[in-house]
């Protein structure tokens, strides 16, 4: 397991380089280049100061260099083990140890790209922490109610109504959402855009409900974003939940029909305890490898969810960066995004090997 | 179900499922696939949607398919074709014709590929497509009385025909005249979903099909010499399935110029890994079953033995991916074109249904209903068919 989780963790940066290099050469390749980009920012300015700045920019980013060497000084720019010294006499004077990674400044906000993600990166993984629960819970709920009542009407029409709501675009139920349940014109319960009330800062954390002198409710700090986050939720969670459930289903009616299970009924042990015990243990691997494939499609997700719903979390900021041209942002984003697919690669992997005492990842004989 | 006789000959048949595998196996698969009544709506409505946009140029117009302006009759319709235009028309002509004289299932597709091959240039040099469309042009000789007769397409809006002649032609809800509504800009929203049908299943077909040369390829040789080729395959494997796809095409598309190609282009080179562990795991399997082996000892080239003794045996599973594929790169291309940047200009369904949040906080419910829609009965149209496939193939469902 040790040796499998190193192995991982090593394969992670051919990975990491290889979208990093991917990206970069498509920025590079891109019409005009990184200079163009950093041409049109300038274009406002007058002759000398734009050549100051044009100056500035081929300084800190070296693209008066070439590409391999651009890519390079990023890459020791964001590594936390590097060339501590990079600009200062080749390479004599070069000093290589552990320094913190510098993502590099947004051209178009001024700002450092990792205060950025730090605000950004929370609200993403905020929709992905409550998410995922929520998807598990209801695939096992749902599997289990599929155990239970077999051959009926819910179990089969439950896979084709399933395999429907997997395939309902995540664009389209967005747009439905916010239209039908969040448009002042329509329903109007729910708030259309972003994750906090304009006056969400004067809320109490948690709501007052003042019964006793005269009926004064506030609506709390919490209750407030929890309102905010009722449809981003739900468009994040349906097709996750959909795809999960129905591979819970399949392994919970393979496991009922299983000899053991038979021998657990015929002990005389309780429905639920069949049901909760011996089937949904072996019944939950599927889920488990279901959330590597769930995990990285959230993350994709969160740029479609973010964006219907105005969340400035890291998939709306992506898609400006990407937008803007914002070569530092896009670059990074990438790398974020990767490392957060890899990362939960890496989690289901061990979350598997810990639930099925049969797997193994040393090496195969075969 | 089945008769004794039946069951035993169809489980021989499952047992040599290789070189000479008897026909009826496959024939019992597809009907087994084309069975169930769910896959039949998810071909049918498929099916629409290609008529819809071979045909789109005949079912959605401005211009008459046949007038008579100044007592000539003419053909502005025709006139207006573009090459893909006529090259489709002309190859699903054919293919009808060979419907009613049927052929040889390879001699059609050489038949396919000879007529492109003749239509693309063909075209080029025949079809001059005016480059700016004077759309109103016809409603005004209409109006003007100097059109004798005409015949009209069912839906008499282009895509492109933004109504600048009428006023207040943005945001009509449903009518007789408009049966979809119109969008933001005053385009007929029916007309538009008409024309995008082409723009989204080909986008689904190419993608897939690049996926599927690449799987097949990298997959095949993988399963093929295993060993070390493997080990360094499912490295790369891995690295390609950890790439963030949606997040690369934004990437992709919001430096580049937007290009129908381009999108496909990407779609296809990273989504190829679900072949390709198919066609590994399937390959990995025959590489030492006799017939492969006799092939081998033969003396046949590589490529002979990989693509015309193991591929055939191969090929069912990685249709049941690609059809899911087909269904994942429609979905990824909406999505492209409704964040706003995938084509702007061209219609598409995803690019149609960003115009139902409207700003000011608006909703525009025709505009949100009808594409999406239709988004999501093409998707579930192939996730149907890929699930049917799957359960044709198997073994544990055939009773």
């Amino acid at each position: 397991m040790l040796t499998y989780i190193i192995r991982r963790l090593l394969l992670m940066f051919p990975t990491l380089l290889g979208m990093t290099i991917i990206t970069f050469s498509v920025m590079a390749m891109s019409p005009g280049g990184l200079m163009a980009i950093v041409n049109t920012r300038t274009g406002a300015a007058d002759p000398r100061s734009r050549a100051a700045m044009r100056a500035f920019y081929e300084r800190k980013y070296g693209l008066d260099k070439p590409l391999p060497v651009q890519y390079l000084m990023w890459l020791n720019g964001v590594s936390p083990v590097g060339i501590k010294n990079a600009g200062a006499g080749w390479p004599l004077n070069w000093r290589v140890g552990f320094k913190p990674p510098d993502l590099g400044e947004s051209i178009i906000a001024h700002q450092s790209v990792l205060e950025m993600v730090e605000e950004s990166l929370p609200i993403t993984l905020l929709l992905n922490i409550i998410t995922i629960p929520v998807i598990m819970a209801l695939s096992v709920w749902s599997g289990v109610q599929a155990a239970r009542k077999r051959g009926g009407l819910a179990d089969v029409g439950g896979g084709m109504f399933l395999l429907g709501l997997w395939s309902v675009p995540q664009i389209w139920a967005g747009v439905m959402l916010v239209g039908y349940l969040g448009n002042k014109e329509w329903l109007h319960w729910f708030p259309t855009a972003g994750l906090h009330d304009v006056q969400a800062d004067q809320f109490n954390f948690l709501p007052t409900l003042g019964f006793a002198g005269g009926v004064h409710f506030e609506r709390g700090w919490l209750l407030d974003t929890a309102w905010h986050l009722v449809l981003p939720i739900i468009c994040f969670s349906y097709a996750g939940f959909a795809f999960t459930s129905k591979l819970t289903r399949g392994a919970m009616l393979e496991n009922i029909a299983a000899d053991y299970i038979r021998t657990a009924r015929a002990k005389g042990l309780p429905e639920g305890v069949v049901l909760y015990r011996h089937v949904l243990r072996n019944g939950l691997l599927p889920l488990i490898t279901s959330c590597a494939s769930l995990l990285p499609s959230l993350i994709g997700g969160s740029i479609i969810v973010e964006n219907i719903f105005a969340l400035p979390g890291m998939g709306r900021l992506g898609v400006q960066a990407a937008l803007q041209k914002d070569p530092q942002m896009v670059m990074s984003l990438t790398l974020v995004a990767s490392i957060l697919t890899l990362i939960s690669f890496l989690i289901t992997d061990i979350a598997y090997a810990m639930a099925d005492p049969r797997v193994s990842f040393e090496a195969n004989p075969t | 179900m089945t008769s004794p006789a039946e069951t035993l000959e169809m489980s021989q048949a499952t047992d040599a499922v290789g070189e000479g595998a008897p026909r009826n196996y496959w024939r019992q698969v597809l009907h087994d696939t084309v069975a169930p009544r769910a896959a039949r709506f998810g071909i049918g409505w498929i099916a629409i949607v290609a008529v819809a946009g071979v045909f789109a140029p005949l079912l959605a117009n401005t211009m008459p398919i046949l007038a008579k302006i100044d007592g000539r009759i003419s053909s502005p319709m025709a006139r207006a074709l573009t090459v893909p235009d006529i090259t489709l028309l002309v190859l699903v002509g054919w293919s009808l014709v060979r419907l009613v004289r049927r052929c040889a299932f390879g001699r059609w597709m050489l038949e396919m590929l000879i007529l492109t091959a003749v239509m693309i240039p063909l075209a080029i040099l025949f079809a001059h497509p005016p480059d700016v469309v004077d759309w109103p042009h016809y409603r005004n000789l209409d109006r003007q009385g100097e059109v004798q007769w005409k015949v009209m397409a069912p839906i008499p809006y282009s895509p492109y025909d933004f109504q600048r002649d009428i006023p207040d032609a943005a945001l009509q809800p449903p009518t007789r005249q408009h049966l979809l509504g119109t969008d933001a800009i005053g385009g007929d929203v029916c007309s538009r979903m008409i024309h995008a049908c082409r723009v989204d299943l080909s986008i689904g077909l190419i993608a897939t099909g690049i996926a599927v040369v690449i799987g097949v390829a990298i997959g095949g040789l993988m399963g093929y010499f295993a060993g070390w080729v493997d080990l360094l395959g499912m490295r790369l494997i891995e690295i390609f399935e950890s790439i963030p796809t949606l997040f690369l095409l934004v990437t992709f598309v919001a430096f580049f110029p937007p290009n129908l190609y381009m999108i496909m282009a990407i779609i296809g080179l990273t989504t190829w890994t679900s072949e390709a562990r198919f066609i590994r795991a399937e390959f990995l399997r025959l590489r030492k079953q006799d017939f492969v082996q006799a092939a081998i000892s033969q003396g046949l080239p590589l490529t002979s033995v990989l693509f015309r003794h193991m591929l055939p045996n191969g090929i069912y599973p990685i249709l049941i991916t690609s059809s899911f594929g087909i269904a994942s790169a429609i979905l990824s291309e909406s999505t492209l074109s409704f964040l706003g940047i995938g084509l702007s200009r061209d219609p598409s369904w995803g690019a149609l249904l960003e115009q139902a949040l409207g700003a000011g906080g608006t909703f525009v419910w025709w505009i949100a209903l009808f594409p999406g829609l239709a988004i999501f009965l093409t998707v579930f149209g192939y996730n149907l068919v890929g699930e049917a496939m799957r359960d044709a193939l198997d073994p544990k469902l055939r009773t």
